[in-house]
């Protein structure tokens, strides 16, 4: 890297986000740069690339108001980094990791590159404990697990954020009764989608063990590149350093895919499907990968991101090469939500693949997992009977459809329903979720075993 | 046999109103056994109904309780958080005012010739040196010994206003390096307040 603090002055150029300097020598890929206007106000950037005298440099903080002439760039000889301590949590960060709660910079125990350390995967511990949110429909059927990362797919106005910050508050781990230490990237979203975060941590008593950044709309949009990063270097030290368990809230991962995508169209790539770039898979997944476990290291990263679905389209590229890289998905539902069902979990659609490690005897309970695919079928089958009666009535119906009918119906009302400040413990969850398969004839349990449905089977004799 | 009528009509009349009487009887003690298995009842349910009260304003404390607990101690660290930062400010704002009579130890000859030895590196050949008036004699012998040792060319350029140190660009001005105390100090200033703070054994 060059020698730290030398500034160039002839930018030959400015296109969209990026700022061309020309008589560069050596300059370093990724590294920081100091942008100073002509009026003195500073703003940071990264090397995009280098070579031939000339530096391409992404300004995070965007071009608007700059000049090609009294433009300097300065190049700080190192690649960005967030000072990390303790005393972080608590704190109100910009989506650079700027303090904007009226405190002063935190004193860093150290200085940690954004882009993080990948994790070993030979160290990688499985993710195997059981988180429980307090939500049915997850603990029930989609439980998390220390160490996953498990998104939420929504759509535009659904209450993906309202979910998170419910499951943010009430997440703890059964047994333990561990709390976690949340860090909550807010990427491009509303300012009162922000604030509604931010209360309900306070209120809840949770901000003392918080960390947020906040990217909100009216910010530059490439400041969102480095906003989930920014997040999880904090999250791997309080993680990994201090041992805490952390859960890592992102939203909206689909901003990010789009400042990435006018990155990449400003810098004339070859665009891939819907014009992102092709590397959008590996991107993300530097994002995503940071979840996880260490062997012999207590702390762990669990990893909530949340995108909404352009259009609601679960085949948009952005939901799905998610899906390629986590570990399931909570898919909310716009037909739920319409018939006002709070958390609108669209439990076909949705997976935890990591479930059956965190669930069961010794985990939870012995009939979890049985329970669990119970009312996946119960369910599934009650939605096509839902289907079959809009075209041959209920008339049409056998005794035993009609029963699948009412069990669609219970299931969404007594078991998916519940209140934004509802925290079920998971006896109650799996109590509920007996209730209604109580509503179905005994001999149509069969996933469940013979001993699991005497202990539990309300409707027997 | 009007006697006998009369008679007969009491007699039907005191049947009339035993028989009105016992009814009303049967009907208050119906009554009162419905109005008392109702009270039982409505006892029962009002009874849950208060105790769901309780247990909701009981858990609605509980969170107001954490809630004010948990404010007051990150009000308490933020006020911590300004103090220390205070109290570093402070201590660096001395050690800054103290660099001037530093200018007499022969290390800062030493520094001030790596400082310009460093921006040449990065500069190149020609360069044009700045530095704040007290340095300026000094910046002129190291600037000629180096042009007699490296060949260089190096002007010496209008007085700045800083702390010590100097600035460099290259005579078409297209780099810059900014080498003054002052800068270095900005750049080093997160460390610097880092290393301050465990003197506080922060």
């Amino acid at each position: 890297m060059v020698e730290v603090g030398v500034e160039y002055t002839r930018v030959s150029e400015i296109r969209g986000p990026l700022l061309i300097v020309e008589g560069v020598s050596r300059a370093s890929f990724d590294e920081l740069v100091e942008i100073e206007t002509i009026d003195g106000i500073k703003r940071l950037g990264k090397v995009l690339e280098v070579g031939q005298g000339k530096a391409v440099i992404q300004v995070f903080e965007g071009t608007t108001g700059l000049s090609v002439k009294g433009t300097r760039a300065r190049f700080l000889g190192k690649t960005m980094e967030v000072p990390v301590s303790q005393e972080l949590l608590g704190r109100i960060f910009d989506g650079l990791g700027r303090p904007i709660d009226g405190l002063p910079e935190p004193i860093a125990e150290e200085f940690r590159d954004v882009n993080g350390a990948p994790i070993n995967p030979e160290r990688r511990e499985y993710p195997r404990d059981f988180i429980q949110t307090g939500v049915s429909v997850i603990d029930g059927m989609l439980t998390l697990v220390r160490g996953q990362k498990l998104p939420i797919f929504s759509g535009s106005g659904m209450p993906h954020n309202i979910l998170a910050a419910q499951i943010a508050r009430q997440a703890t781990v059964v047994g333990s009764g561990e709390e976690f230490a949340v860090v909550f990237a807010a990427i491009g979203v509303q300012y009162s989608e922000a604030q509604y975060f931010k209360r309900s941590l306070e209120e809840s008593g949770a901000l003392r063990r918080s960390t947020l950044f906040l990217n909100l709309a009216d910010d530059p949009a490439i400041e969102r590149i480095i906003t989930p990063r920014v997040a999880l270097t904090v999250a791997e030290y309080l993680a990994f350093d201090l041992n805490m368990h952390v859960l890592v809230i992102l939203t909206d991962m689909t901003n990010y895919a789009e400042a990435l995508r006018e990155i990449s169209a400003a810098r004339e790539e070859v665009p891939g499907r819907k014009g992102y770039p092709g590397y959008l898979y590996t991107d993300l997944a530097t994002i995503y990968e940071r979840a996880g476990r260490i062997k012999n290291v207590k702390g762990s990263i669990t990893q909530m991101p949340i995108l909404s679905m352009p259009a609601d389209d679960i085949t948009h590229p952005i939901p799905d090469l998610t899906g390629y890289i986590t570990e399931g998905q909570i898919v909310l539902s716009r037909d739920l939500f319409r018939r006002d069902i709070y958390p609108p979990v669209g439990v076909l659609m949705s997976l935890s693949r990591l479930m059956k490690d965190g669930v069961g005897e010794g985990k939870t309970r012995a009939d979890h997992m049985e329970v669990s695919n119970q009312l996946y079928d119960a369910y599934a089958r009650a939605q096509e009977v839902r289907a079959l009666s809009e075209i041959v009535g209920k008339a049409g119906l056998t005794g035993v459809d009609l029963k699948y009918l009412d069990f669609g119906d219970a299931f969404e009302q007594h078991f998916l329903k519940q209140a934004v400040d509802e925290n079920r413990t998971l006896e109650e969850t799996l109590r509920r979720a007996w209730d209604v398969l109580s509503t179905l004839p005994e001999g149509e349990l069969t996933k469940i075993k013979e001993v699991h449905i005497k202990k539990y089977y309300k409707a027997r004799g | 046999m009007a006697h006998v009528n009369d008679n007969v009509l009491e007699s039907i009349v005191n049947k009339v109103v035993s028989q009105v009487e016992s009814d009303l009887i049967a009907q208050i003690e119906s009554s009162y056994a419905q109005s008392l298995e109702r009270l039982m009842a409505s006892k029962a349910s009002l009874e849950s109904e208060y105790s769901k009260i309780v247990e909701s304003a009981s858990k609605q404390a509980e969170n107001l309780k954490r809630q004010m607990v948990e404010s007051s101690r990150l009000a308490v660290r933020n006020k911590q958080l300004l103090l220390i930062e205070e109290a570093v400010n402070n201590v660096l704002k001395d050690a800054i005012s103290r660099i001037d009579g530093v200018r007499a130890d022969e290390r800062y000859e030493t520094m001030m010739r790596r400082l310009i030895e460093s921006a040449l590196d990065a500069i190149g050949t020609d360069a044009v040196i700045e530095c704040n008036d007290k340095d300026r004699d000094m910046v002129d012998r190291i600037a000629l010994e180096l042009q007699h040792k490296y060949n260089f060319s190096i002007e010496i350029g209008d007085s700045i206003d800083c702390l010590g140190g100097i600035r460099a660009r290259s005579k078409d001005g297209s780099i810059i390096l900014d080498n003054t105390l002052d800068s270095r100090i900005e750049r080093l200033k997160p460390i610097l307040k880092k290393d301050i703070a465990r003197l506080f054994m922060v």
